[in-house]
């Protein structure tokens, strides 16, 4: 009876193995180029935090790509099929990250968009050059530039590009010399620090006080106290949007009256709601999207979005939706090419976007400029000059 | 001088806050000898209902966290009711259960509050005080009264009413407590409801001083856990020198070491449960299971 058992387990455990044999012959999205499934919606991961301190950049990515899609999508379809995106949740983490995109690999995807934070965007990076899958981050760290992966896009400037024209404006224009900085050691943080501190480099000057804090502190009192006792001019923010703003109500209480500047978290509300409106007159705020109605294009855009979510349009959001328009302008342009052929297709897409000319060089960066903003009663307003 | 004293300050803020988190694992694992890992994510429920009171509402701060500690206390009764049956019999599932619950309360949060989070104002409109150069917040004076307060409220509770005294009874012998006709499981259940509120209270303040969304409770949890270790598990005084200790030691941590202050705060944290493995007022673990 049991020789009859084990036979018959010994075939079953064949017959399975044969199943997954055939299954795995016919895996579903294929690693390299050539033709796509024929049929169904084209699937776009979106990707990013969705809890957690930094989820509002995931929402905000996502509102953005998904108007993108929604207005494609309503205008007719790429040969016939529509846009589909499906969000993943990397959490803020790199290593869950890597799974996504182990998942994205061997689920038919044929791009990504996302995600917001550079550090898991690097981490998800050589899993999805390795499958051939074309990327558009929101990330702006230059470590990812660093990277050299011809499947890696930029849908904004690089932090260098960010702090470059910020110590320009601060040191060049408004003849600040004695400049504090304050990051997070983050990927973000790290790559702004890096950046700004070459910019000031590049200009002989240095920072009188150079503080890095982690990305989870609650309590800023020590470092902003030793900021104080330097006696700085400007304060350079290189954190994300929360801590930014914790930062900046913490300072005001110690009776830290003088301005602070930063990069794309500064034009954000969630900056300007954990700050308080009063704490962040006068901030300056380097951005590629001074507001909504620097342009037509930028009008529109705003309308659309508070008419789908609600809400008011923002930077982020911005970015994902040009970022978005590019992806599914090189689908169209390529005729649903997928793999390689989709990321030159992507490199050579020229877009006049939201956030300006995009003209992709080797390097996966599509857009060198961005303007000066100074923040009067919680909005960004074009700087003088 | 002047540093040392505005970081001290800025470490006693936050360390009430760890204070009030610690006192709700202490109360809970003392009287029931259960480390309940839901703990943080009732804190993180107890910030949210106070800000949506106070924010959408309209209701006064004081008001609204009265409720963020009634219903936070509702669902504290909820967690105990559905793991008594494992009360007492199998205290490793019990504590699987109550990370469940952490889970599923997190979960919760996101499905009706969205993943965003919020900020929250301060309820306290005056400028800080500057004292000797020291700037004081007033809001953190605020939240130092409300953690003292708790705390004398807690102890007269424990000490003075029939209800506390039935507490620490289950606490030292659940069967003996039962011979005598306390009835355990009620017993828990305010356990767990005061537990729950300490919670809520340390949530709702934390918000004004922080940032509302649904992973406030990890960072938040982890040091007040550290907190309640520090100063003797299960121990209500040390619950309210080890908050203090560990916001404390965070905040100097973070002025001479930057980058590196979690690194050194758990390090240090750690040779000191070395040194002394059952903390500051040691008690004996409380023998369960």
């Amino acid at each position: 009876m049991f020789r009859h058992f084990r036979s018959s387990a010994a075939a079953l455990a064949l017959t399975l193995a044969g199943v997954l044999a055939l299954a795995a012959c016919s895996a579903p999205g294929k690693s390299s180029g050539g033709g796509s499934s024929a049929s169904g919606p084209i699937k776009i991961a979106v990707v990013d935090a969705q809890s957690g301190q930094l989820s509002s950049l995931g929402d905000w990515e996502y509102k953005g790509a998904k108007l993108a899609a929604d207005q494609w999508n309503q205008a007719g379809d790429i040969n016939g099929r529509k846009l589909q995106l499906d969000v993943l949740d990397d959490q803020g983490d790199p290593t869950v990250g890597t799974n996504v995109a182990r998942r994205i690999a061997s689920g038919g995807y044929v791009a990504m968009l996302g995600t917001a934070e550079s550090a898991v965007t690097i981490a998800m990076a050589p899993i999805l050059q390795q499958a051939k899958i074309p990327n558009i981050t929101s990330g702006q760290s230059p470590g990812l530039v660093a990277l050299k992966s011809p499947f890696l896009f930029l849908n904004g400037p690089t932090s260098t590009t960010y702090d470059e024209t910020l110590a320009k404006f601060v040191v060049d224009q408004k003849g600040l010399k004695k400049i504090a900085m304050l990051t997070n050691n983050g990927a973000f943080g790290k790559g702004e620090h890096d950046s700004f501190m070459k910019s000031l480099s590049s200009r002989s000057v240095t920072p009188v006080a150079d503080k890095v804090v982690t990305a989870d502190q609650k309590d800023f009192s020590a470092v902003l106290t030793a900021i104080r006792a330097a006696k700085p001019q400007l304060i350079f923010l290189g954190a994300e949007e929360v801590e930014s703003g914790l930062i900046v109500k913490q300072a005001r209480d110690l009776g830290i009256t003088i301005p602070f500047a930063g990069a794309a978290p500064q034009g954000t509300p969630v900056f300007r709601d954990t700050a308080g409106v009063a704490n962040i007159e006068g901030t300056y705020v380097s951005s590629p999207y001074l507001g909504n109605t620097i342009s037509d294009a930028a009008k529109k855009f705003a309308t659309d979005y508070k008419a789908a979510y609600g809400k008011d349009a923002e930077l982020h959001g911005a970015k994902a939706y040009d970022g978005a328009n590019i992806l599914f302008t090189a689908l169209k342009s390529s005729n649903l090419a997928t793999g390689q052929a989709l990321a030159d297709a992507i490199r050579a897409t020229k877009y006049n976007g939201l956030l300006g000319n995009f003209a992709y060089d080797g390097t996966g960066v599509g857009i060198f400029a961005t303007s000066i903003g100074i923040i009067h009663n919680g909005q960004l307003t074009a700087a003088n000059g | 001088m002047q540093d040392f004293l505005q970081t001290l300050v800025g470490g006693l803020s936050l360390g009430a806050i760890y204070a009030l988190v610690a006192m709700g694992f202490s109360l809970v694992y003392r009287t029931m000898g259960l480390v309940n890992f839901a703990h943080a994510d009732v804190v993180t429920i107890g910030a949210y209902v106070a800000s949506t009171f106070y924010l959408s509402a309209r209701l006064p701060f004081v008001a609204a966290m009265a409720v963020a500690i009634v219903v936070t206390g509702l669902i504290g009764v909820v967690i105990e009711r559905v793991l008594r049956p494992l009360e007492n019999k199998d205290f490793d599932l019990m504590l699987i259960g109550t990370i469940g619950f952490g889970i599923v309360l997190q979960a919760v949060a996101i499905l009706l509050w969205g993943a965003t989070g919020r900020a929250v104002p301060s309820p306290i409109r005056a400028a800080p005080l500057a004292v000797f150069g020291v700037h004081i917040r007033t809001y953190s004076l605020v939240v130092l009264a409300i953690g003292a307060a708790a705390v004398v409220l807690l102890g007269l509770f424990l000490q003075r009413t029939k209800r506390g005294a039935a507490m620490q009874a289950v606490a030292m012998d659940h069967e003996a407590a039962a011979a005598v006709g306390i009835n355990v499981g009620r017993s828990n259940a305010v356990a767990f409801s005061i537990g729950a509120g300490l919670a809520a209270l340390a949530g709702g303040l934390a918000g004004p001083l922080l940032y509302v969304n649904p992973t406030m409770g990890a960072s938040l949890g982890i040091k007040g856990f550290a907190g309640a270790i520090l100063g003797g598990f299960g121990s209500i005084p040390g619950a309210i020198v080890g908050g203090p200790a560990i916001g404390v030691l965070d905040a100097f941590a973070a002025g001479r070491f930057q980058g590196y202050s979690d690194l050194v705060t758990f390090l240090v944290f750690a040779v000191l449960i070395m040194i002394r493995p059952t903390g500051i007022f040691g008690e004996r673990t409380v023998n369960r299971a």
